[in-house]
C-alpha cells in the first residue's frame, strides 16, 4: 500500500478498486491500509519519505539520485523493471502491481489458483544467442569505458602533438578475448549482470553418432543439482511432446537434465512493436483509458503481451481467433502464441524466445486440413514441411496455447470440437529413446537406461570418421542397420550410421557363465567379425619454441645402438611412420630439447648436439598388446609451435568381460566364449551368436525385447525390415505381434518364436523349446583391456613411500579401513601387519629408549645414534611404517614431540 | 573281457542328395554320440587352407590393414590339398615360419584404381602361386559348374577410388576350425532325429474333413496332407516336422488326445551338410570320418601303454578296464 502511494495513487479507495471490490480482498488488504495510517503515510511525498528510511544508504552517491531520493529511483528503475516508466508516469506499474496483488490474494484464498512453477509453459530455455548477447553487451560496454578513459587521459594532456585518432584506442581485442575465454572455459562471469555461471559451454560428445545428436538436444537446469527436491524432477504432464519422458540421466541430475523431443522447436525472439500495434488495431483497449474499476470488469479479458499488460479486450475469443488466423496466414510469425486463460480472464500473447513449441496438424471441426493429396505431394517431393506450415495446414503451438486446443491423437479419434491432430505419437520421444523398438512395451526405467547406454555404444560416428583426429574414438568394424527399425531411426539416420550388430540370440541357460546378466558368446561369430572394434587414440607432441629463440628439434633415429630397437618404427624424419606396428615403450617421436631455455643464444639454429637433451616420447599401452600408427598429422598450435599428432589404432575382438547391451537397457558382460561346435543348433543349422540367460526377463519386464526378437526373426525370414516405433501399432509404424507370428508360421517357424534345439555338446535335443532370434546388440565402450589392473610390487609415492594409487600409475589395491576392520574383528593380526606395513612402507628406524625420539644409523660407526641425546647408548632398532615416521617428523616440526615408549614384545 | 556283449554296431549311410556344396544323407543304426562327433569334427577339425599371414606393402584404401587382413582370412580357398599338407607349426622343411611349399601357399595382390568409377578388389585379384589353392569362386568359375559366371563377381575385399592402391603378399596355411572359424570348411552342419509318426487312423476317421484340414493347418511346416481321393490324412514329409508339438497340442485341443503319436527315432539321423566350398561336401564328410578315425586311433594306441596313465590319468586306467 505504501508503494502504491509512492507511485502516486494516494486514495485507498482507488487501490481497492484496482485490485477488485470483493470484500474478501478488502479484508486481506486491511492490515496494509492500517499500517499506512499508523505510519502516517497519506500522500506520495510521505510514502517516499517513509520508504527512504527503509533504503540502505550507500556511502558513495549518485548526483541525480540524491536529488529525487533513492526510494523513487528504486521504484522507478528496479521495482518491476520490465514495466517501463516514462516521465514518472507510474500508472502502468500501479496496474501491474494491482494485478499481482489480486493474483496473490486469489492464491491465498483459493489454493487452486497457485501457479505451478514446474509447468513447462512457465519456463523458458536460454539459448546460446541470449548468452552471447549478454556477454557481448558486457564486453562492449567495458570496451567503451576503456576507450573513454584512455581518450580522456589523452585529451587532458595540455600539449597534444597529433590529432585524436579514436581508432588507436579502440579494439585491443577486448571483445575477442572475452568471448574466446568465456567459450573455451565455459565460465560466464558477467559482473554487470551479477552472473557467475560455470559449464555454460561443453565440448560436443563424439563418442557415437547418437551421443552427438543426444548431446545437442540436451537441456541443462539452472539451479544446482544437489538439492533434494522432487517437484522439478517429476515428469510434468505439460512436457508432453516437448521434452522426452524417457531420456534423463540416472543419479543426481535425474529429472533435471532433460532432452528435447523429436519435433520440438525452441523459439527465438520475435519483434514486439508490430505485434503490439496489431493488437491495438484488433481492438485492445489501452489501460490509460480505463479506470481502476474497469480493470477487472467481468465481461472483458486482460491482454498480456510477453509478460506486460497491454490492455483489455471485450471479445477475447474473437481476438484470439483473429490473431491465430493471421498467424496461419503467415502475416505474423509462426511461433507467436495466443493463449486464452478463462480462469484468470487473461489473454497471453507471447513472442519471446526460449519457449518450446511443436507442430500439430490443424483440424477444422474435427476434420484434418492435411488431405491425401497433400501427402501424395509430399511423397513425390513437390511439398516440404515448410509448405505445410505456409499453407496453414500445420502450425506450431507452445505449451500454453496447447491448453486452448483439443488435440486428437489420431485422425479417427477426432470429434467436432477437435482443433488439432497429432502428427505422430512417437514424436513425444527424443532421439535416444526413439532408437528403442517397442518402447511402449517396456518397463519405463528400462527405456531410461537405454537412453543413457545408447550413447556409449560403439559404431559409426560420422561420415568423416576416418578423417577425424579425435583424442579417443571407438569404431565398430562391421556396424549393421538394425533389423527392427523405428521411424525415428530412419529420420535421424541411425540406419546409416548404426552402432551395433544384429546377433542371433538364444534365450537359455548355458554353462553357468551366464549368471548375473553375463552373456555367452560364440567363438566362431567373433572370428567372423562380430563385436570387433577399432580404438584409436591420439598422441600429441609439440615442437616447443622457447623464449631465447631456441626450439626443440626432431632428429634422425639411431639405427644401431642401445635405443635402436625402440626406434624401429621411426622414419628417417624422426617420427613414427603410418602403418607401423607400435608396442609399449616404443619411441614415436625422437625429439630433443635444448638444455638452455632461458638465456639467449646468439645463433639458435647452430647449437651443438651437446646443447640438447633427449625428450623422446614413448607409447604407453597395455602390455603385450600391439597397436598400429594410423596417421600422423603435422599442424601448428595456437602459439605457432609445430604440433605433431599421432593416431594410434588398435583393433580388438570381444573378450571376457567386455560389455554388451541390447536396446532395452539390458546390459551384460561377456561371461565366456565357447566354440561353435559346443553351441546349440537347430535343425535348420542355425546356431546362435550369443546366449542370454532367461532370468534377465521376469524382473526387467522388457517385453519390447521379446517383440524385437520375434520381429527380427520374421524380418530375416521374409526379407523385410520390420518396424517397432513407439505407439506405432494403430498407425502402422509398428508391426503387431499377431502379424509377426503369422509371418513366422508362414516360414516354418513356431508362432512363438521358439525353436527346437539340439545340444552341441551331446547332440541330444534340449528339453525345452528355445526362444531364439536376432536382437540388435550394441557393444559398449567399457572394455576389460582398458580397465584390468593388477600389481605385485611396483612404483611408490615419493613422500610416503607407499604404493601409488590408481590404474594409470600402476597403483596397488588398497586394503581400506573397512577391510581392516574385518581383519581386526577376525583377529588376523599377522595379516594386518603384513598388509599395512610389510607390503606397504616398512622402514627401519633407530629409537632412543631414553628420550623416545628417532635417531639415525651411522654407517661409519655401524651403530644407531640418537641425535637428541648425542649418544648411541640406548638405541633400539625397530620397524615402522614410513608414513608413521613421517608423521613424527612433521609433528616435531610444529613443536609437538611424539615420544615412543618401547617395551619387550 | 571275454563274454561281454559286444555293443559294436555298423552304422549305415545313405546319401540322398549330393551337390558340390550341399549334401544330405541318412545316418542309421548308431546313436547321438556318433552323429554329434561327426558333426563336431566337420565343423572344427577338418583342416582347410586359409590366409593367415598378410604382409601389406601399400594400402591407401579406406579400410585399415587389420581390416583387410581379416577379410582376406575369411575368403575360402580350395583345400583339397589340405589333408596332405603339414601344419606350419610341425613343418620340418621350414622353421615354422610357414614359408615353404609343404605348409604354405603364397598369394599376391596388387591393385590400383586409375579410373573414375570405384574399383572392387575381389578374390579374383588374389594371385595364387599354387594353382591348386585358389579362392573358391575362382575355382568355380574355371570349372563353370554350379555357379552362374556372370553373377559371380568374386568376394569383395575392398573398394578403391581413383588413386588408391592395395598391394600385399599373403600366406595361406593349413589350419582347423577350432583355432579360427576361417579354417572351418562347414557353413552349416546339422542333423535331426528322424521322426516316427503314427496316425491313429480310427480316431482320424472320426474327424470331419473340416477338422482334418484345421488339424493339418496347425502345423507350421507341411508334414501332413489330405489325400484328395480318399480324404485320408497322410504323412507327406515326416522330415519337415520340427518337433514343435503343434499337431499334438491341436489334437488335444480338439478333444482327441492320441490322434497322432510322434517319436524321435534315437538311432536314425538325417544330416545336412553345407560346405563353404573349400572342400566338396562329400569330401568333407569323408575327411571328417578320417579325422575321427585318427583321433580314435590315437586313443587306442595309447590304450595299453604306460603313457596312457600319464596322458589320461585315471581315465587311462579306466580305459584299460581297471
Amino acid at each position: 500500500m505504501v508503494i502504491m502511494k509512492a507511485m502516486g495513487i494516494e486514495s485507498d479507495q482507488e487501490v481497492v478498486q484496482m485490485i477488485g471490490r470483493d470484500p474478501r480482498y478488502g479484508a486481506l488488504l486491511l492490515p496494509s491500509i492500517q499500517e499506512c495510517v499508523e505510519e502516517n503515510v497519506y500522500t506520495q511525498q510521505q510514502a517516499l519519505e517513509y520508504l527512504e528510511t527503509k533504503v540502505k544508504r550507500f556511502s558513495f552517491s549518485y548526483g541525480s539520485v540524491e536529488k529525487e531520493g533513492r526510494a523513487l529511483s528504486i521504484i522507478r528503475d528496479v521495482f518491476l523493471a520490465n514495466v517501463l516508466v516514462h516521465d514518472l508516469h507510474f500508472r502502468p506499474k500501479c496496474i501491474y502491481v494491482a494485478v499481482i496483488l489480486r493474483r496473490m490474494m486469489e492464491a491465498v484464498l483459493n489454493k487452486d489458483a497457485i501457479d505451478d512453477k514446474d509447468y513447462v509453459g512457465n519456463k523458458r530455455l536460454e539459448l546460446s544467442g541470449q548468452m552471447i548477447s549478454l556477454l557481448f553487451e558486457d564486453l562492449f560496454k567495458t570496451m567503451n569505458s576503456e576507450v573513454k578513459k584512455s581518450t580522456d587521459n589523452l585529451l587532458e594532456k595540455s600539449s597534444r602533438s597529433s590529432k585524436l585518432d579514436i581508432s588507436q584506442h579502440l579494439a585491443r581485442d577486448i571483445i575477442t578475448h572475452g568471448l574466446e575465454r568465456a567459450i573455451s572455459t565455459g565460465n560466464w562471469d558477467v559482473k554487470r549482470f551479477k552472473m557467475h555461471r560455470k559449464g555454460m559451454t561443453q565440448v560436443v560428445l563424439r563418442l557415437s553418432f547418437i551421443a552427438t545428436v543426444g548431446h545437442m538436444t540436451r537441456i541443462l537446469p539452472q539451479f544446482e543439482k544437489s538439492r533434494k527436491v522432487s517437484g522439478p524432477r517429476a515428469l510434468q504432464p505439460s512436457q508432453w511432446g516437448m521434452l522426452c519422458p524417457c531420456d534423463t540421466p540416472e543419479g543426481e541430475a535425474c529429472g533435471l537434465v532433460k532432452n528435447l523431443s523429436l519435433m520440438t522447436h525452441v523459439t527465438t525472439d520475435d519483434e514486439e512493436g508490430p505485434l503490439i500495434s496489431l493488437c491495438h488495431s484488433l481492438g485492445v483497449e489501452d489501460l490509460e483509458l480505463l479506470s481502476g474499476e474497469e480493470l477487472h470488469a467481468p465481461n472483458s479479458f486482460l491482454v498480456m503481451f510477453n509478460g506486460l499488460i497491454l490492455g483489455k479486450h471485450r471479445k477475447p475469443q474473437h481476438f484470439a481467433t483473429a490473431l491465430r488466423k493471421l498467424r496461419r496466414a503467415g502475416i505474423i510469425g509462426e511461433f507467436v502464441s495466443v493463449f486464452v486463460n478463462e480462469k484468470q480472464k487473461c489473454i497471453y500473447i507471447a513472442s519471446d524466445g526460449g519457449r518450446v513449441c511443436r507442430p500439430l496438424v490443424i483440424a477444422d471441426k474435427g476434420i484434418s486440413r492435411v488431405k491425401e493429396h497433400h501427402m501424395k505431394e509430399l511423397k513425390v517431393g513437390i511439398r516440404t514441411f515448410n509448405d505445410f506450415l505456409r499453407d496453414g495446414l500445420i502450425e506450431y503451438l507452445d505449451v500454453n496455447e496447447q491448453n486452448n486446443a483439443l488435440i486428437a491423437l489420431y485422425e479417427g479419434e477426432a470429434v467436432p470440437e477437435t482443433t488439432h491432430i497429432e502428427i505422430e505419437p512417437f514424436t513425444i520421444l527424443g532421439v535416444c529413446a526413439g532408437l528403442i523398438p517397442f518402447p511402449h512395451h517396456n518397463q519405463s526405467p528400462r527405456n531410461t537406461y537405454q537412453c543413457a547406454m545408447g550413447k556409449q555404444a560403439m559404431g559409426n560416428i560420422a561420415y568423416n570418421q576416418l578423417c577425424r583426429m579425435d583424442s579417443l574414438l571407438y569404431l565398430l568394424v562391421y556396424p549393421q542397420r538394425p533389423l527392427l527399425t523405428t521411424r525415428t531411426i530412419e529420420l535421424v539416420g541411425y540406419d546409416k550410421l548404426g552402432a551395433g550388430q544384429n546377433a542371433t540370440v538364444a534365450v537359455m541357460s548355458y554353462s553357468g557363465y551366464d549368471i548375473e546378466d553375463a552373456i555367452v558368446m560364440n567363438k566362431s561369430s567373433l572370428d567372423r567379425g562380430f563385436g570387433r572394434c577399432i580404438v584409436t587414440k591420439k598422441l600429441t607432441a609439440i615442437n616447443q619454441k622457447y623464449a631465447n629463440n631456441t626450439m626443440d628439434r626432431i632428429i634422425r633415429p639411431q639405427r644401431v645402438g642401445r635405443d635402436a630397437e625402440r626406434m624401429q618404427i621411426l622414419d628417417d624424419d624422426g617420427l613414427a611412420a603410418p602403418g607401423e606396428i607400435i608396442r609399449p615403450y616404443d619411441i614415436y617421436i625422437n625429439k630433443q630439447s635444448p638444455i638452455n631455455k632461458e638465456i639467449s643464444v646468439h645463433s639458435p639454429a647452430g647449437l651443438p648436439d651437446s646443447a640438447y637433451k633427449s625428450a623422446i616420447q614413448t607409447y604407453k599401452g597395455p602390455r603385450g598388446e600391439t597397436a598400429v600408427v594410423d596417421r600422423v598429422a603435422l599442424t601448428s598450435d595456437k602459439d605457432n609451435n609445430l604440433c605433431i599428432k599421432f593416431l594410434i589404432r588398435h583393433t580388438r575382438r570381444p573378450e571376457l568381460g567386455d560389455k554388451f547391451s541390447s536396446r532395452h537397457g539390458q546390459k551384460g558382460v561377456c561371461g565366456t566364449i565357447i566354440q561353435q561346435e559346443d553351441f546349440p543348433f537347430s535343425e535348420r543349422g542355425i546356431c546362435p551368436d550369443l546366449i542370454m540367460n532367461p532370468h534377465g526377463f521376469p524382473s526387467r519386464m522388457t517385453i519390447g525385447k521379446m517383440i524385437e526378437l520375434l520381429g527380427g526373426k520374421a524380418g530375416v525370414s521374409c526379407g523385410r525390415f520390420h518396424y517397432g516405433s513407439a505407439f506405432g501399432e494403430p498407425s502402422g509404424h509398428a508391426d503387431r505381434v499377431e502379424v509377426i507370428s503369422e509371418t513366422l508360421v508362414k516360414h516354418g517357424f513356431s508362432y512363438s518364436g521358439k525353436d527346437f534345439i539340439y545340444s552341441g555338446i551331446t547332440g541330444s535335443p534340449l528339453q525345452a523349446y528355445i526362444f531364439m532370434g536376432p536382437i540388435y546388440y550394441q557393444k559398449l565402450k567399457h572394455m576389460v583391456l582398458d580397465k584390468m589392473h593388477a600389481r605385485a610390487s611396483g612404483p611408490r609415492v615419493m613422500l610416503t613411500r607407499q604404493p601409488t594409487e590408481g590404474r594409470s600409475r600402476d597403483g596397488g589395491l588398497r586394503l581400506g579401513e573397512m577391510e581392516r576392520d574385518c581383519l581386526i574383528a577376525y583377529g588376523a593380526s599377522m595379516l594386518i601387519y603384513e598388509r599395512l606395513m610389510v607390503s606397504s612402507d616398512p622402514f627401519e628406524v633407530q629409537v632412543c629408549r631414553a628420550c623416545g625420539l628417532l635417531g639415525y644409523y651411522n654407517y661409519k660407526l655401524k651403530a644407531g645414534i640418537c641425535s637428541t641425546c648425542k649418544n648411541g647408548d640406548n638405541i633400539s632398532t625397530m620397524k615402522l611404517p614410513y608414513a608413521c615416521k613421517l608423521l613424527f617428523q612433521e609433528l616435531q616440526s610444529m613443536n609437538i614431540v611424539p615420544r615412543l615408549k618401547l617395551a619387550e614384545a | 573281457m571275454d563274454g561281454v556283449v559286444s555293443y559294436q554296431r555298423f552304422p549305415k549311410i545313405k546319401i540322398r542328395e549330393v551337390k558340390d556344396d550341399y549334401l544330405k544323407f541318412e545316418l542309421r543304426e548308431t546313436d547321438a554320440s556318433m552323429a554329434n562327433a561327426l558333426r563336431r569334427v566337420m565343423i572344427s577339425e577338418v583342416p582347410t587352407i586359409a590366409i593367415d599371414l598378410v604382409e601389406i606393402e601399400v594400402n591407401s584404401s579406406v579400410l585399415n590393414d587389420e581390416f583387410i587382413a581379416h577379410r582376406l582370412g575369411l575368403i575360402p580357398l580350395t583345400s583339397d590339398r589340405a589333408m596332405s599338407m603339414r601344419f606350419s607349426r610341425d613343418c620340418d622343411a621350414c622353421d615354422g615360419d610357414g614359408q615353404c611349399e609343404y605348409c604354405s601357399v603364397e598369394f599376391q595382390l596388387s591393385v590400383r584404381c586409375d579410373q573414375d568409377q570405384t574399383l572392387d578388389v575381389t578374390s579374383q585379384d588374389l594371385i595364387s602361386l599354387d594353382p591348386s589353392v585358389v579362392p573358391v569362386d575362382v575355382a568355380a568359375r574355371s570349372s563353370s559348374t554350379g555357379f552362374d559366371a556372370t553373377e559371380n563377381r568374386g568376394i569383395i575385399i575392398v573398394k578403391l577410388r581413383r588413386g588408391q592402391e592395395l598391394r600385399l603378399r599373403a600366406i595361406a596355411r593349413k589350419g582347423i576350425g577350432k583355432d579360427h572359424a576361417k579354417w572351418s570348411p562347414a557353413a552349416t552342419v546339422t542333423f535331426m532325429y528322424e521322426p516316427d509318426i503314427h496316425i491313429n487312423e480310427d480316431m482320424m476317421e472320426s474327424l470331419s474333413l473340416e477338422d482334418k484340414r484345421n488339424w493339418i493347418e496347425s502345423s507350421p511346416t507341411k508334414v501332413f496332407d489330405i489325400d484328395p481321393s480318399t480324404h485320408q490324412v497322410v504323412v507327406v514329409d515326416p522330415e519337415a516336422y520340427t518337433y514343435d508339438d503343434e499337431v499334438i497340442k491341436k489334437a488335444e485341443a480338439m478333444g482327441k488326445p492320441g490322434l497322432v503319436e510322434i517319436y524321435a527315432k534315437e538311432t536314425d539321423f538325417i544330416f545336412t551338410v553345407e560346405s563353404t566350398g573349400a572342400i566338396k561336401s562329400s569330401q568333407l564328410v569323408l575327411n571328417a570320418i578320417q579325422v575321427l578315425k585318427q583321433k580314435l586311433d590315437a586313443v587306442r594306441l595309447t590304450e595299453d601303454t604306460e603313457e596312457a596313465d600319464e596322458q589320461f590319468g585315471e581315465l587311462g586306467a579306466h580305459m584299460r578296464g581297471g
